[in-house]
């Protein structure tokens, strides 16, 4: 919790992030998936619960489900020829399919509304975040993040539109007036996408968090090389007359080392300044004074340009451990904001995936199928046309492997954070200031944000991984069988039909030769595959 | 069944300076006789009247199942030698487990030898040859399983016993410290042995329902005791999962008294007393509490790993027999659906009651043990949110979280895999493909089916 007479002073440098969110907050309360208060958010810029909100959200859905059921009812009627032709297995598939859009729309929906406090909280914190970041001279930019908005939606709109625009046009009878139904298939896969742009948005800006604490380390290093190398120049000058008297310059190196073997302090042997500081801020033991007062401090230090070549933090170990102590503790806060936001979103990721899984298989299974002129289910159709498919898939696709690579990514920056730190200990070549990196390395080591749909799995780039083969393989079966139960089923025709023919002939001829030897050829080729 | 909803405050100052008892728990009145789990709410229960025997039996909360454990020869059954210490079985009670073992194997050779001999063949009428098969694995593999049960019970009965004092002595500590008694509300055992029991109850009588004709006495032999195998094979899961819930509390309890010197709680409590008195020294108890943390984790690592030593062959063997079972009953419960015509609700009963039992145990399984593995590791990670000022308290830290390193806590079903709500899923994908193996395979046979019936009348 930050203090209160610091938070009303930094409240007007921070902008919250919400406030970019707002094209994308007024879009998805139209459509319903968020239940939150309209007004509030317009005039104060935060997420309230708000009952009204829910009572729409659930007249919304309701009315979704209807009109989608509708839509597969007055679209099945070729299914219901289609199913007495077809396999029972590809039947049940198909229905399972046909329905787990609207399952995944559910969920989000189902979701937002029981987390439509928490939601709130979340941006709450990440606000508190941006202010701690700002005091430590850390200043993460929202700005973009609105354009970020825009583009997504602005993509996923073209998607839709055009899957929609396309399909309509080349694949659906629309002299009727029921084939107007047609657009109603397009509004879970869209309502979930605004959902899951909340999410990936969401995830960009931790994301950005974290890089921005490394981008503050690694500052931090190169104002110090840029310091040492002044240093440097500035000794090179006096080094001549001081040679007898100094120290070697590896001695310095090896501080650290010396320490290790024999327990001795090469600081305190010498009595350099450097290392005097170090027992100051040993010696308050009291936790809440010397936070306090050093809060006061790097709050009062006005935010001047750390870049002055002859000034550098890290030489100054007992601020610098404010500095890195500060950040550590910010690190582990957006860590936990990372696992607070996939808990909330846990039960939608996992139904995304699913859908994701099952309707990539499926269109690319449809396709192959269609390819063969057999029959599809109705809602499938747009695997008539590989254009549309290869649309769709994309949009399928991107969706999910954006938001695996998104986690995969901020997981990835919230470890880089140890690196950038030991950069910082490695640089300043500082006893005091080392011990204290190895400490909070110790400590970065054990905040961990591993995004999983809930548990089941991670979601990074290995996951990506077992998906696509897991696809590939699914799609190679599901064909083997086709082909084999294709064969089967032309085997059994021109069995048929031959057996027609010779009939006809063995009645005119009284068993030509020629057909008699045709019609073993036939029950041969056609037993031994099936036999 | 939700520890998360308990009421956790840390202790207030002056309640910390209380001489007796010497550290306070962090739930926050110290009462001897609390149930440190029940709501803050609930009136202090009345003095306890002082009985005879014992006053604090040990592992009260999963009596209902160690008992039928104990009389089915899986748990020794020890004596009680004071409220937090077991010791071994008395030679009457040790005979006594040991004759229900001999009469089990007994009644397993029997029950094998009359498999493989016509006399069971009434109780494998059913419709396709492919099926009867696969019941004859399932029986087989939950006979082995059953078997396997009770083997590595009767050798680790010492193990278990030692598991058992470990955790009291632990459990005796905690109180001696804190005055908490860490024992919580296990009604969840007994919802499963009462599901467990009526399902296998149900099962038999479909199962007798079923078979046409006068059964044998031997065929109502192996049934019974096949259910019975089954019935006692879910029980000790579920008693595995208990004691690994137990475990969990533990962990959970000391992650919570770590969690009150993380940074944000420290903040919390510094604004919330400057506003009230002059704020005390936050950490002045962290040594003392750290090195107590320690020494409880490491205990409690060694108890998870004593547990998972004791019964991981039973989950490897029960993990695969569910599996079995699960795949064969989903591929039956979808041939009956899709037949055409022949829907027998017997048989669908029959699935859906094997599929209930076998997926709410996997759950509660792979739960319990994702819980348990969680909270373990949870402790180094709240331990890494604790930020103290000086050198002494920051090394304290550091040795516990370079110990926890590489220390990676996980149960796993005898080194093959860590079971987790991951192995759930990767169970109940393997179960996917295979049916739609299955499946396909049975279309291609039903199609060559079709085939020789149109053959049959042209030749």
């Amino acid at each position: 919790m930050p203090q209160v007479q610091s938070e009303s002073s930094s409240e007007s440098a921070v902008q919250p992030l919400l406030q970019q969110f707002q094209l994308l907050f007024y879009i998805s309360k139209i459509a319903g998936i968020l239940p939150q208060d309209l007004e509030k958010f317009r005039t104060k810029n935060v997420l309230e619960k708000s009952r009204n909100g829910m009572v729409y959200m659930l007249a919304m859905l309701i009315v979704y489900v209807l009109l989608y059921n509708v839509l597969i009812y007055s679209f099945g009627e070729e299914d219901r020829t289609l199913k007495a032709s077809q396999s029972t297995l590809t039947f049940v598939i198909g229905l399972f399919l046909t329905y787990i859009g609207l399952i995944m729309m559910g969920t989000d929906q189902l979701t937002a509304l029981r987390n439509q406090g928490r939601i709130g909280e979340l941006y709450e914190r990440i606000r508190q975040v941006d202010e701690r970041l700002y005091k430590e001279k850390c200043v993460v930019d929202n700005s973009h993040i609105g354009g970020r908005i825009r583009f997504m939606l602005i993509m996923t709109f073209l998607f839709e539109l055009s899957i929609l625009l396309a399909t309509y046009i080349k694949l659906v009878d629309y002299s009727q007036w029921m084939s107007v139904l047609w657009i109603v298939s397009a509004i879970p896969t869209f309502i979930n996408t605004l959902d899951k742009i909340w999410f990936a948005v969401s995830l960009y800006a931790l994301k950005e968090r974290f890089e921005a604490i490394n981008q503050t380390l690694e500052e931090l290093v190169a104002t110090h090389e840029k310091f040492k190398r002044w240093l440097c120049g500035d000794q090179e000058t006096s080094s001549r007359a001081l040679d007898s008297s100094q120290p070697p310059e590896y001695d310095s190196n090896l501080e650290y080392l010396y320490k290790e073997l024999g327990g001795l302090d090469m600081g305190s042997l010498k009595g350099s300044g450097r290392n005097k500081v170090a027992p100051v801020s040993h010696s308050m033991n009291s936790f809440g004074e010397s936070i306090e007062a050093s809060d006061k401090a790097t709050h009062q230090a006005p935010p001047i340009s750390v870049n002055m070549a002859h000034e550098s933090e890290l030489s100054n170990a007992s601020k610098v451990e404010e500095k890195l102590n500060n950040l550590c503790q910010v690190h582990d806060e957006i860590c936990e904001i990372g696992k607070a936001m996939n808990e909330l979103w846990s039960y939608p990721i996992l139904s995304l995936m699913a859908y994701g899984f099952l309707i990539f298989t499926a269109q690319l299974y449809f396709l192959y199928c269609a390819t063969q002129f057999q029959s599809i289910p109705s809602l499938f159709r747009s695997a008539k046309n590989p254009f549309i498919t290869v649309i769709a898939l994309s949009y399928t696709s991107g969706k999910c492997v954006y938001l695996i690579y998104l986690s995969w990514k901020t997981s990835l920056a919230s470890k880089r954070t140890g690196i950038s730190l030991h950069k910082c200990g490695v640089v300043a070549d500082d006893n005091l200031l080392f011990e204290i990196v190895n400490h909070l390395s110790l400590k970065l080591l054990n905040h961990s944000v591993d995004f999983s749909a809930c548990g089941f799995f991670t979601l990074d780039m290995e996951t990506l991984y077992g998906v696509s083969g897991g696809i590939t393989s699914y799609l190679i079966i599901l064909i083997q069988f086709n082909l084999a139960a294709q064969q089967a089923k032309e085997a059994i025709q021109t069995f048929n039909s031959l057996n027609d023919t010779a009939s006809l002939v063995g009645a005119a001829t009284e068993m030509d030769n020629v057909s008699s030897t045709l019609y073993d050829l036939v029950t041969t080729t056609m037993l031994t595959p099936t036999g | 069944m939700s520890p998360n909803t308990w009421v956790i405050e840390m202790p207030t100052q002056k309640t910390r300076l209380h001489p007796y008892p010497r550290r306070i728990s962090p739930y926050r009145t110290p009462s001897v006789n609390r149930n440190a789990f029940s709501h803050e709410a609930r009136p202090p229960p009345p003095p306890p009247p002082l009985p005879k025997t014992l006053e604090h039996p040990v592992f009260e909360d999963i009596r209902t199942i160690m008992s039928v454990l104990k009389a089915s020869g899986l748990m020794p059954i020890y004596e009680q030698l004071s409220s937090y210490k077991v010791g071994p079985p008395t030679k009457t009670n040790e005979f006594y487990s040991f004759f229900v073992r001999g009469v089990v194997h007994a009644l397993t050779i029997f029950n094998v030898y009359s498999l493989f001999t016509p006399s069971s063949a009434q109780l494998f009428y059913s419709y396709r040859e492919t099926d009867n098969v696969n019941q004859w694995i399932e029986l087989l593999l939950c006979i082995l399983t059953y078997t396997l049960t009770v083997f590595v019970c009767a050798r680790n009965t010492k193990n278990v016993l030692r598991v058992m004092n470990e955790i009291l002595q632990l459990d005796e500590e905690v109180r001696r410290r804190f005055g908490a008694n860490l024992s919580q509300n296990f009604s969840f055992s007994v919802k499963y042995l009462v599901g467990i029991t009526a399902c296998q109850t149900y099962i038999i009588v479909l199962k007798i329902y079923a078979v046409e004709g006068v059964i044998t006495p031997t065929s109502y032999v192996l049934l019974a005791f096949y259910a019975v195998q089954n019935g006692l094979t879910a029980t000790y899961i579920v008693f595995a999962s208990a004691l690994l819930r137990i475990v969990y509390i533990r962990f959970h309890f000391i992650n919570q008294l770590l969690n009150g010197y993380t940074y944000v709680q420290q903040q919390r409590r510094k604004g919330g007393n400057r506003r009230t008195t002059a704020a005390p020294s936050l950490m002045e108890h962290f040594p003392e509490d750290s090195l107590f943390i320690y020494r409880m984790h490491n205990k409690l690592l060694r108890i998870y790993k004593g547990i998972n030593d004791c019964c991981n062959l039973i989950l490897v063997s029960f993990l695969g027999y569910s599996f079995y079972t699960v795949t064969t009953n989903c591929y039956n419960l979808f041939v009956q659906i899709t037949a055409k015509g022949m829907v027998s609700s017997n048989i669908l009963q029959w699935c859906f009651a094997w599929l209930c039992m076998h997926v709410s145990l996997l759950a509660l399984l792979s739960r319990s043990c994702g819980l348990t593995t969680r909270e373990a590791n949870a402790t180094s990670q709240i331990l890494a949110r604790v930020y103290a000022k000086s050198k002494e308290y920051q090394n304290i830290i550091d040795k516990f979280l370079t110990k926890s390193i590489k220390q990676e806590v996980q149960f796993t079903a005898y080194g093959f895999f860590a079971i987790d709500n991951s192995t759930l899923f990767k169970i109940f994908s393997a179960v996917t493909t295979y049916l739609v193996i299955l499946i396909q395979f049975k279309q291609l046979e039903d199609s060559k089916v079709e085939d020789h019936v149109q053959e049959q009348p042209q030749t």
